[in-house]
């Protein structure tokens, strides 16, 4: 292997680290940092809704389980404010 | 939230939905969820979902209206939600906000910031000390 290349290499393997060490210091340490990039990384979206888009529909299951409903039929008379998110 | 959804439910709607988890034991658990005893592995059915979305609303009173994603994560996907947003629609089935992606950019005051500009702005006094029970907030960082 030439020099580049081992130089290359070495740079390169140096650079991953300085980047996880980082995510390390954002994430609260190297398990948490293991677990950003594994699992929330691949669910992390920007999307491309934007102001103005018109408001994509979806069915949702109520609470009991029992009845599902579509967000687009609670929009209409006011304002939506739709909050997504989950327990943990 | 639960404060702006007082203080707004007389001019807008307020609907929660339940997406999948962010922090789930299977997958990352932080050390707050251990703390606070919010310990779920992700959902693999639309019933384990809205178990523990039941849980959610039992522990903390929550009045707000709720709907459970479906299992393949439509609504979701739709939003690009995970792990957390808002989004406001207008009366016309549009999208009037669009809040940043969860925890870093998601900001309920931009919501009730949105609200007050049409609404007019909802004082109250100084909130009181915390205390040590965690607050009704879906995925917020601790």
């Amino acid at each position: 292997m030439t020099l580049f290349w081992k130089w290359a290499i070495g740079v390169f393997l140096v650079l991953l680290l300085v980047v996880f060490l980082l995510l390390c210091k954002m994430a609260g340490g190297p398990k948490d940092a293991y677990g950003m990039l594994r699992y929330a990384l691949p669910h992390m979206h920007r999307g491309n809704l934007k102001v103005g888009d018109d408001a994509p529909d979806a069915r949702l299951l109520s609470l009991d389980g029992a009845n599902h409903f579509h967000i687009r039929e609670r929009t209409g008379a006011r304002p939506l404010v739709v909050i997504f998110g989950s327990y943990t | 939230m639960v404060q702006i959804y007082n203080d707004y439910k007389d001019h807008a709607d307020f609907l929660t939905v339940y997406v999948r988890e962010a922090h789930p034991t299977d997958e990352w658990q932080m050390k707050s969820n251990v703390k606070d005893d919010v310990c779920y592995a992700q959902p693999k059915t639309l019933a384990q979902r809205v178990a523990i979305a039941n849980d959610f609303i039992k522990r903390f009173n929550y009045p707000i209206a709720f709907g459970v994603d479906d299992i393949d994560n439509a609504a979701n996907d739709a939003y690009s939600a995970w792990p957390e947003r808002f989004y406001i629609i207008d009366e016309s089935g549009r999208i009037a906000y669009r809040g940043g992606m969860g925890p870093f950019h998601y900001n309920p005051d931009e919501v009730r910031g949105w609200l007050a500009a049409r609404y007019g702005e909802v004082k109250h006094d100084p909130p009181a000390p915390a205390s040590a029970a965690p607050v009704a907030s879906l995925s917020s960082p601790k």
